[in-house]
């Protein structure tokens, strides 16, 4: 009787002291992501009359939404981006340097050093980077390095922004699909290919019946987690084109923040917010049961 | 291995050498981009664009220090940031502890919880959240202008839920929760109940039990967490972009790509200095939590 009491003290005082992060994330994650719903059916505004005295409009953000042509522009950049960057860029060259790292080199931890540099350095930084690598003209690293093989140059943001934006967030995110797929490497016992070498299979007959169907449960991981996250960049291409020119690197993220800050249409904002929360929240959950995660 | 037989060996060779090679290129492609910041904050005359300076000098960092609002950039972040982060170790670490060794109902709901929350895109978020702050920081004003008057304002600067430090603080430090109460619960549920219970026996109490057994056992999962948050915190541009307008509270990153807006006035010797700056820290700290990125990705890979 005594110790059930200590116990129930005990846990009492667990609770408490989980108090304050409860209280901060009911407040600033929670509570937000559940008046966003309710924002996205009134025409809430940040300025205006609208602004005083914010209307329910029902579904109408919602219909006025599906004929937007913007948003549809919007969902299309951010689908493209998020395969071109996360699943073939990031991926095909995180996956090449896991393996080559794999190997006894000389200079490894310089070169997988080298490689999460870009990983560490602050969005806007990289932005101003970028700005300066791609910048139009012929002294722009960019167009210094083709005209060297003898091509054409050109204002690289301004021609081509939505696969420029696609090479640099690839450059930001290599270090990331390299750890988590060294990760998955390492589980892959060398007996296997000990074994298959006796055999007297190939390097690429090893790779494609081995590490590859070993490696499926990562690579499904890394697609998830690596998908959810690019859907989330704002800084690094806001700080790059704004979503320009003309909406061409208008990503999901960018056109909130437009549609919310620069239109001050919160209502209208919010549905979009919706949508963007409900695609990361479906992915959220296919991650956790994917990755049978231990609680 | 001795026994391999020659064609192995050359085999081995030319792989070894197109590994050296692919690295090479990625490397060159990953570091790249650095050289121009590194290159033309030493240059007395920076331009937008590469080039090997006429002059090296040191003028670009001393001016951050001297002219312009770069200290003061520099100074909000490092405030406002670090703040942030001792507030995540404490509640992370009070968090994580009662995660690990509850055994209430609602720790697999709670656990489940911050999971999701942190694949919620902030750009959602931010819409409702700026509302919510708005609010808050209104009725905040309400309630000390009858008391404080003018002064209002001055406090605000520090106390106000937007364009205010505390408002900042907050958020930034809530985004970082999630990850940082993962990595407590983790830590602390390697750590033996051994020591808490023998404490408990000496009829410690729980505020003793924390600062003489828990925290100097927690320590490396304290600096895990704190890492985490700060490199996390140093590097958001979103947050001070919506929640920050006045230029006295501007931080490195707002500071930066506002400066970097005034197309014909750019200076491009500072404003490099300030982003290398500004990029040593995030630097330094990838370095040290290098060795905790795998766990990260919420509860480790399982393949």
């Amino acid at each position: 009787m005594a110790k059930t009491l200590q116990e129930r003290r005990a846990e009492r005082q667990l609770m408490i002291v989980l108090l304050p992060s409860l209280l901060l994330l009911l407040a600033f994650v929670i509570y937000p992501a559940i008046y966003s719903v309710y924002l996205s059916f009134t025409n809430e505004a940040l300025t205006g009359a609208a602004a005083r005295a914010p209307r329910f409009v029902g579904s109408r953000n919602y219909a006025r939404l599906f004929n937007d042509a913007k948003f549809w522009n919007a969902l299309f950049v951010t689908f493209v981006f998020v395969l071109g960057s996360a699943i073939i860029g990031q991926f095909v060259l995180g996956l090449v340097s896991a393996l080559a790292l794999r190997r006894r080199l000389m200079f490894r931890t310089l070169f997988s050093s080298i490689i999460l540099l870009p990983n560490a350095a602050p969005e806007v930084v990289a932005g101003f980077m970028w700005i300066s690598m791609l910048a139009g003209g012929d002294h722009a690293t960019l167009s210094r390095i083709v005209s060297f093989f003898g091509l054409p140059t050109a204002d690289w943001l301004q021609v081509f922004p939505l696969t420029m934006i696609i090479v640099v967030n690839t450059w930001r995110g290599i270090a990331t699909a390299m750890i988590l797929l060294t990760a998955g490497l390492s589980t892959i016992p060398q007996e296997i290919y000990e074994a298959a070498r006796m055999d007297g299979a190939t390097p690429s007959q090893m790779f494609r019946r081995i590490t590859v169907p070993l490696m499926m449960p990562t690579i499904l991981l890394y697609m998830l987690i690596s998908t959810v996250s690019t859907i989330a960049v704002f800084g690094l291409v806001y700080a790059l084109t704004r979503g320009g020119p003309g909406g061409a690197t208008e990503l999901i993220s960018i056109y909130i923040y437009n549609q919310s800050f620069t239109a001050y249409q919160l209502g209208y904002g919010a549905a979009v917010a919706v949508i963007a929360l409900l695609v990361s929240l479906v992915l959220g959950v296919a991650y956790v049961r994917a990755a049978k995660v231990e609680i | 291995m001795s026994a391999a037989p020659p064609g192995e060996s050359a085999n081995r060779l030319r792989g070894d050498l197109m590994a050296y090679a692919t690295l090479s290129l990625i490397s060159i492609f990953c570091a790249i981009p650095f050289f121009w910041l590194l290159i033309a904050s030493f240059d007395g005359n920076a331009q937008l664009f590469l080039r090997w300076p006429e002059t090296w000098t040191f003028a670009n960092y001393l001016r951050v220090f001297t002219k312009e609002d770069g200290a003061k950039w520099l100074f909000n972040s490092l405030f406002v940031v670090g703040s942030a982060t001792v507030l995540v170790m404490v509640l992370s670490g009070l968090g994580g502890y009662a995660l690990s060794r509850t055994r209430a109902w609602w720790k697999l709901p709670f656990l489940y919880s911050i999971l999701l929350i942190r694949v919620l895109p902030s750009t959602a978020l931010i819409v409702p959240l700026y509302k919510f702050l708005l609010t808050l920081n209104n009725a905040e004003s309400a309630l000390l202008r009858p008391i404080f008057g003018s002064a209002t304002r001055d406090i605000m600067r520090w106390t106000g839920f937007i364009d205010g430090y505390l408002g900042l603080i907050l958020v930034l430090a809530t985004m970082q929760l999630p990850l940082s109460l993962w990595i407590m619960k983790t830590f602390f549920d390697g750590l033996p109940r051994d020591y808490e219970e023998a404490a408990l026996m000496d009829g410690a109490t729980m505020i003793q039990r924390i600062r003489r057994v828990l925290v100097p056992l927690a320590l490396p999962g304290l600096a895990a967490s704190g890492l985490f948050a700060f490199m996390s915190a140093w590097g958001d541009f979103l947050l001070p972009l919506i929640l920050l307008s006045s230029p006295e509270l501007q931080t490195l990153p707002l500071g930066l790509f506002r400066a970097f807006l005034r197309i014909n006035e750019i200076d491009y010797g500072l404003l490099t200095a300030l982003a290398f700056i500004y990029l040593v820290p995030a630097v330094v700290a990838f370095g040290f939590a290098r060795r905790f990125l795998v766990q990260t990705f919420s509860g480790g890979v399982k393949g």
